[in-house]
């Protein structure tokens, strides 16, 4: 995957169409095949009972065979690719067998089985029409469910042509006809019918297949043989089990209630001659089933949504945001089946926008392995000074960022922002230009703001009597927006607490983090702990919602195997809320109301994803807005889609970024509002400077900014 | 539920209809096939009428024939899906092969939802030493190219449910 792999997609004028048109549409299918079901109760049951189930997976694989065996099927336990493509192999060489007629099976994608099989002479003819139109192709799926999503019909009229040796036109009914007729003869002419599978039942011995097409019925009726190709863990104990996979399946795959068949295969059927082969493949499924953090991975019931839903698959498309498996969950299980050379590109690849963890069928926390696997695969580069010595050590970082501040001067254009960086760094900043650092950071800027108060004349409660609050304000918003940080302290001052601000405190850890930097992100841990509880204060604010996910649930990871810190850092994540939080905390007590007779400016608010996803708060900033702040929401379409930013990502893939935001802009103007309100510095520094570049109007401002501004009247 | 059945497989493009007695069943099936050959096999004893109206055809013109006749062990009116034992090969290559496939459904057994038909599932499951049983939804269909759905691909084009009330 490389930078002119990345540009080939996006400037793939119908790849961008086709997956833009199903990320609007799939959000609304599955809405509404999902109405009357309890999504998170559903979710969390299929969970823990995959879980469960992975820890005891040898007494399931026993418990599976056994019984399909009793059922007169034969079962194959494959450790290997290798093992799986040659025990296909061996079966077709049994029958005598030189054609295999087939299925949708991911697992045959994953073992690459028709390369392997044509090799030994043997013909192979994919029947899911996604699937026999990439074979046509020579490529592979650009997602699970929709392997042909990437292909139009002009040019699938040009492959069916070809294979039919008609000439067809780019009409899409017509094209299907002439797949029926061209495969028709394929599945009554196939010596074995090859198929995946979705559950395999460990209690009956049965398998379980979901399909539209009604192929794998074909496939699996009408050849004498089937070999059914099924990952190991796709065992469940019992019927109950496998239905809640299949209930939870088609509507969070493609927004169907159900699929057109789902068949249950127990032993062969049709007497004399018949057989069933059940390959169940391991492919360093056993090992990942025992590994402590990443075996939830083999909780996935391959639904696809964690790819429907990602703004970056939806950018690229499968063929960069995946390996053979796409999509959030393709990134986590590639180094355990492909091998951890083939993850290290793609790994970088995601934003973290945790929009995949939302919708996963279950609950993997997928966003969350990817950073653990950026850890393990991690190898020295030069992000080491940066990480390991500059950003640990407070004086030399902040130094650094001083520095910068000069070294910037040179390439601000009007009102001071910078359009054009210097050297390598000018060639791409995702399509935004980008504020400069502060001449004053706020850490210099921050002593007695409520002095500065007292001074403009605002009243404020007596010291001592206030709830007493610590400010993290994280490094952006101290460096580059110093405004919004003083915005903040003052109207929390004005909402009667006393801010102060922990001169020692330093960045949040998380670029290390999500460097694979984890010993770096540990220290940061740490150091930040002991002096954010150095004082005794009732509350912790950040502004900014990365470094409160940081202090909130990730300081508890990082140190979970050291006790004494460990214990600290849950102290500490009690205390810390993020700024509209605490504000909320003021809401209904009168003091602070509407006001009336004023002119109400409409906004529209932009969730981050850290703070909607990574602390699930999305009530109170609205709150905040439109009872203190006295402003009116108007909500934009997909409100809580990334903006692009990610941190380093918009720096890294700048022309991702870049695409992101474009669709993030789109759905801002829609709204027709003059100001948009977030609760990330990120997110402004993005938005801001995307619609700078665009020459528009639209101003972005941080809720604490629209806050102050009603509250210092 | 007859009514949320109905609403739900015609929802999903299968044609439902309703019938008092069998001579509706039979006039209906004889409307549609025109005179053409009917494929079925194994109808239970209370259908023995239909072996005599429509004359048997062999396996072997299974690819041929144009229409296919089954009896649903139960409906599920939450998705207007048809249960169906399928573990004849015989008859499943009929309902697999046919561009038109014909079930017969008793009102009777309409069940509520696919967990009420868990323990007929089970029970099917567990009673013979193997079987294959299918859950059918509306015909088939694909929506592989340009996400465009289109009715028909390899299963049938179209499916015609036939509810017996008053049995």
């Amino acid at each position: 995957m490389g930078k002119s792999e990345i540009q080939q997609k996006i400037n793939n004028s119908y790849l961008r169409r086709a997956l833009k048109n199903f990320a609007a549409a799939y959000p609304v299918a599955r809405a509404k095949a999902l109405e009357g079901i309890d999504f998170e109760e559903l979710r969390s049951r299929i969970s823990t009972g995959k879980r469960a189930l992975l820890k005891r997976l040898p007494e399931f694989v026993a418990e599976f065979t056994r019984n399909a065996e009793l059922a007169g099927a034969t079962v194959h336990l494959c450790r290997t690719r290798d093992d799986a493509n040659r025990t296909i192999h061996r079966i077709m060489q049994e029958q005598g067998a030189t054609f295999l007629v087939k299925s949708k099976a991911m697992t045959s994608e994953e073992i690459e089985l028709n390369h392997y099989l044509e090799q030994q002479g043997i013909r192979c003819l994919e029947t899911d029409l996604g699937e026999w139109i990439i074979q046509l192709a020579g490529e592979r799926p650009s997602h699970m469910v929709l392997p042909a999503i990437h292909k139009n019909k002009e040019e699938v009229a040009e492959l069916f042509s070809k294979a039919t040796g008609k000439e067809l036109p780019a009409d899409i009914p017509i094209l299907v006809r002439a797949a029926r007729e061209k495969l028709r003869s394929g599945f009554l002419t196939g010596q074995v019918g090859l198929s995946g599978g979705n559950v395999a039942i460990a209690d009956s011995g049965a398998i379980g297949i979901m399909t539209n097409e009604g192929n794998a019925r074909l496939v699996t009726t009408l050849p004498r043989t089937h070999i059914a190709l099924i990952g190991v863990e796709k065992i469940v104990p019992d019927l109950a089990a496998a239905l809640d996979v299949m209930e939870i399946l088609p509507k969070n795959a493609t927004g169907q209630k159900i699929t057109s068949y789902v068949s249950f295969i127990k032993g062969p059927t049709g007497g004399e001659g018949r057989e069933l082969h059940i390959v169940l493949l391991d492919n360093g499924r056993m090992a990942l089933a025992g590994d402590p953090v990443f075996s939830e991975a083999l909780t996935c019931v391959r639904c696809g949504a964690c790819a429907n839903v990602c703004p970056i698959y939806e950018i690229v498309g499968g063929h960069v945001f995946g390996h053979i498996y796409v999509g959030g969950i393709g990134l986590v299980i590639t180094p355990f089946l492909h091998g951890f050379d083939k993850a290290e590109d793609i790994l970088k690849l995601c934003i973290g926008c945790r929009k995949c963890n939302e919708v996963c069928a279950s609950k993997i926390d997928i966003e969350g392995l990817i950073v653990d696997l950026r850890d393990r695969i991690r190898k020295p580069t030069g992000q080491k000074f940066l990480f390991g010595t500059l950003m640990k050590n407070r004086k030399l970082f902040h130094a650094a960022l001083r520095a910068a501040y000069l070294a910037q001067k040179p390439f601000q254009g009007e009102g001071g922002r910078i359009r054009h960086l210097p050297l390598v760094l000018n060639s791409d900043v995702g399509g935004k230009s980008l504020p400069p650092i502060a001449e004053k950071p706020y850490r210099d800027l921050v002593k007695a703001a409520g002095e500065r108060l007292e001074a403009k004349g605002e009243r404020l409660k007596e010291k001592g009597k206030r709830e007493k609050v610590l400010f993290f304000t994280g490094c952006l918003a101290d460096f580059v927006f110093p405004e919004i940080c003083r915005d903040a302290q003052e109207s929390l001052e004005l909402l009667g607490y006393e801010v102060s601000f922990p001169q020692n405190q330093l960045c949040c850890g998380i670029p290390a983090r999500y460097s694979g930097e984890m010993e770096v992100a540990r220290d940061m841990a740490r150091l930040n702990t002991d002096v954010l509880l150095a004082e005794d204060a009732d509350y912790v604010v950040t502004i900014c919602p990365t470094c409160t996910v940081s202090l909130k649930h990730d300081f508890p990871k990082l140190l979970e195997s050291e006790p004494a810190y460990h214990a600290k850092a849950l102290k500490l994540a009690e205390k810390v809320f993020n700024y509209s939080e605490l504000a909320a905390k003021r809401l209904g007590s009168g003091e602070w109301g509407v006001g009336s007779g004023e002119i109400r400016e409409t906004v529209t608010y932009h969730d981050a994803c850290h703070l909607r996803r990574g602390c699930g708060v999305y009530q109170e900033p609205r709150r905040v807005l439109t009872e203190l702040a006295g402003v009116e929401v108007v909500e934009m379409t997909d409100c809580d889609k990334c903006c692009g930013f990610g941190g380093s990502y918009s720096f890294k893939f700048p022309e991702i970024s870049a695409e992101v935001l474009k669709n993030k802009k789109e759905k801002i103007r829609e709204t027709g509002v003059a100001t948009v309100a977030v609760d990330c510095p990120g997110c402004k520094m993005q938005i801001e400077g995307g619609l700078e570049t665009d020459g528009s109007s639209i101003k972005v401002e941080h809720s604490a900014t629209l806050v102050a501004r009603r509250l210092r009247k | 539920m007859v009514y949320q059945f109905t609403t739900a497989a015609e929802a999903v493009g299968a044609t439902v209809k309703q019938f008092s007695g069998m001579s509706g069943v039979v006039r209906y099936l004889q409307e549609v096939s025109g005179g053409e050959k009917v494929a079925f096999s194994h109808l239970p004893e209370e259908y023995a009428e239909l072996h005599e109206i429509f004359p048997p055809v062999p396996p072997t013109e299974y690819p041929q024939v144009g229409f296919c006749l089954s009896v649903a062990q139960a409906g599920i009116a939450g998705t207007g899906s048809l249960l169906l034992d399928l573990s004849n090969t015989e008859e499943r290559s009929a309902t697999a092969l046919a561009p038109i496939h014909l079930v017969l459904l008793k009102k009777s057994t309409i069940l509520p939802d696919l967990r009420a038909a868990a323990p007929l599932l089970q029970s099917a499951l567990t009673a013979g030493k193997s079987g294959y049983l299918s859950i059918t939804t509306g015909p088939s269909r694909t929506a592989d190219i340009e996400r465009v759905l289109t009715i028909g691909v390899h299963g049938p084009k179209e499916l015609h449910i036939l509810i017996l009330e008053g049995a």
